[in-house]
């Protein structure tokens, strides 16, 4: 059934400066419904900056993105309604418990108290903090914050879900957590997720497709397991080491 | 000597001296401000002697006789006295705008009469209150130490002063208007008091709470979520307006206790009801006020935001809202105590195009009935409200609330991205 499925990103030709700076050059990328996509590539490749202009934070200089049809530009008000975004390293309300964090952002989504907690419950679900999330923000670990920031991504079923680096500053057993938690979701609701990370390994286990960024550009891109027979590599990070000339 | 010591604080004055927000809110703002704040001071007290020295006085003399003649020859030895024909006092009153006088001493027919037999004589002496500042009731002064002159040369208390104030152009007998400015230099404090601390509490919450966004790195989440952007502006700005506005209550109840002790200026066993003397404002006076209060604060607490948006943590961001301080305390201090009519006309215009003075000069507008000049305030505050307004509106409205940064070398908004974006 795979060709019935609908585009959900679509970047053609995109480019974005910061005045000198060119931060993407372009740029044309496919994600597919209900796939999990991955950006990669090294600090400052550009993947936040194509993230935030997916997520309709910052404008494109040239070319456009279009998330399930809807320009991000023209019909931004639109988009946000079906999408969520995870900055990296974003934080929480540090004087809101995280319960008051996940009812402040589920009320711009539900209509009604009883779908508020629907999806609140959901989310607490999704963290596994349990009690901890009736204690203030500012208490949790990093990792409990993070868990609850992917667990906002998620709880309100968004048709695509932008992660940026959902697992960055994570210990070993936080990243598998909340790759689990992206796994597992994507699974059962059907969510599109974009995402990026430096981290090629761990991109490997959780997309089906990436792309590999390199100074603004997209140098590869395909299933991984593709890329790495087509480049004959042992692994991702040799694929782009390659790809890059690096290696 | 601690070991390490000298090393450590040289990499602290560093660090600290060469971050540009210290640097320039620490030293080179009070360098600017407390020299401005002393010229106005002095500008104060040097406008208050001159108003001394050019005191003008009517005299209404009912007395044909010759003591009345030396007393007004006495007065205008070193004040400007006009002698004016007329009946009745109301009729003087009328004429102290053509004369640019604020006081009046009527000469009772007896003057001579008991001057000449040794008797003490009643003058009745009327000064005009306007309720402009602190060194209103210099005018008044300056006639009682004449009197108190003339008396040493002729006999002690020989002539005796009624005092009456001349409030809104009405007579109301019985009234010192000196100690009437007393009582009423608790308004006089309290609206700039109140009106700096309020904008400035207020400043400060609304920039942590852009700043904080930032920080806690929640803006960008804000931003991408089904919400107009607009809601995201008001909701800081009422919110700053809630906090700033009970914190400015619980400091007025405080403020209030300190005002108590001026009190003591006010001779004992004096009480003038305020009300009936006209000395409150109206309804519409307060409602006015109100409004002017609030397109006030409104104004700087979108500018704060504006420029918060440039600040990337909550350090940075209080310390550049410090730049608009000046802007506050500068036409607060001068309207305390100086009445800005009396201001050279460059320094009105001044006055008058900070924003932030006209709840100022609307607080003592109401209170003597001059409900235009309120009015005329709120109409020019709220149009710079609105272009303010505008500015912030636009700012949220596009990636600019992300990308922009100030430079503090020149204060020029740099495009450079940093490495986070990026990425």
């Amino acid at each position: 059934m795979w060709f019935n499925l609908e585009v959900a990103v679509e970047a053609v030709d995109l480019s974005k400066r910061f005045g000198a700076i060119t931060a993407l050059e372009h740029l044309d990328l496919n994600v597919e419904e209900t796939e999990i996509f991955g950006l990669i590539g090294p600090n400052g490749a550009g993947k936040t900056t194509a993230l935030r202009i997916v997520s309709t934070l910052l404008l494109p200089s040239s070319g456009y993105v279009k998330v399930f049809g809807m320009d991000v530009v023209r019909e931004a008000s639109e988009v946000r309604k079906i999408l969520t975004y995870l900055p990296e390293e974003a934080g929480a309300y540090p004087n809101l418990s995280g319960w008051e964090y996940l009812e402040f952002m589920a009320r711009f989504t539900s209509k009604s108290k009883e779908e508020t907690q629907r999806i609140v419950k959901e989310a607490a679900e999704i963290c596994g903090l349990g009690e901890r999330l009736r204690s203030k923000a500012k208490t949790y670990s990093k990792g409990m914050k993070r868990r609850l920031l992917v667990a906002r991504a998620l709880m309100t079923k968004p048709k695509l879900a932008i992660l940026d680096e959902p697992t960055s500053g994570l210990d070993v057993l936080h990243s598998y957590h909340v790759r689990e938690i992206i796994k597992r979701y994507v699974k059962e609701h059907n969510v599109t997720v974009l995402l990026s990370s430096h981290n090629m390994l761990e991109v490997e286990h959780l997309c089906n497709r990436v792309a590999l960024v390199n100074k603004g550009k997209i140098v590869a891109m395909g299933k991984p397991q593709e890329l790495q027979e087509k480049f004959s590599s042992a692994n991702l990070e040799e694929v782009f080491a390659k790809v890059v000339g690096f290696a | 000597m601690l070991k390490g010591f000298g090393n450590f604080l040289l990499k602290e004055l560093k660090e600290l001296l060469r971050d540009p927000k210290i640097f320039l809110g620490m030293i080179i703002v009070p360098l600017i401000m407390f020299p401005v704040l002393g010229a106005v001071m002095s500008f104060s007290v040097q406008s208050a002697q001159e108003s001394a020295v050019k005191t003008t006085v009517l005299v209404v003399n009912h007395d044909s006789g010759e003591s009345s003649t030396q007393f007004i020859a006495f007065l205008n030895s070193s004040l400007r006295v006009f002698v004016v024909n007329v009946s009745t006092i109301e009729d003087a009153v009328v004429l102290l705008p053509d004369y640019n006088a604020s006081e009046i001493i009527e000469i009772p027919s007896i003057f001579s009469q008991n001057v000449t037999a040794g008797m003490a004589v009643q003058v009745g002496f009327f000064s005009v209150f306007s309720g402009t500042g602190l060194f209103e009731g210099v005018g008044s002064s300056i006639v009682d130490t004449f009197v108190s002159q003339f008396n040493r040369y002729v006999a002690p208390d020989i002539v005796v002063q009624e005092k009456s104030a001349i409030i809104k152009g009405k007579i109301v007998e019985g009234v010192d208007p000196q100690t009437l400015s007393s009582l009423m230099i608790s308004q006089a404090i309290a609206m700039p008091i109140t009106l700096m601390i309020l904008l400035s509490y207020s400043m400060q919450i609304a920039a942590t709470s852009v700043a904080m966004e930032k920080e806690e790195k929640t803006l960008e989440t804000l931003l991408t979520l089904p919400m107009d952007r607009f809601a995201i502006l008001m909701g800081k700005l009422s919110g700053s307006i809630i906090i700033a506005g009970v914190g400015a209550v619980a400091y007025m109840i405080g403020f209030n206790y300190y005002l108590g002790s001026f009190s003591s200026l006010v001779p004992a066993g004096t009480t003038y009801d305020l009300v009936s003397l006209g000395l409150v404002p109206s309804l519409l006076g307060y409602l006015l006020l109100g409004i002017s209060l609030f397109v006030a604060l409104l104004s700087a607490l979108a500018i704060a935001v504006i420029i918060s948006s440039f600040a990337e943590d909550v350090r940075s961001a209080q310390s550049v809202v410090g730049y608009i301080y000046p802007l506050i305390f500068i036409p607060s201090l001068v309207l305390m105590y100086i009445d800005v009519n009396t201001l050279p006309l460059a320094i009105q215009i001044l006055i008058y195009a900070i924003p932030y003075s006209h709840p100022i000069i609307a607080s003592k507008a109401v209170i003597m009935g001059d409900y235009l000049t309120a009015v005329l305030g709120i109409i020019y505050v709220s149009a710079f409200t609105l272009v303010v307004m505008y500015a912030a509106s636009r700012l949220f409205a596009t990636e600019k609330i992300l990308t922009a940064k100030l430079k503090f070398r020149g204060l020029r908004r740099s495009r450079k991205p940093s490495d986070t974006e990026l990425q």
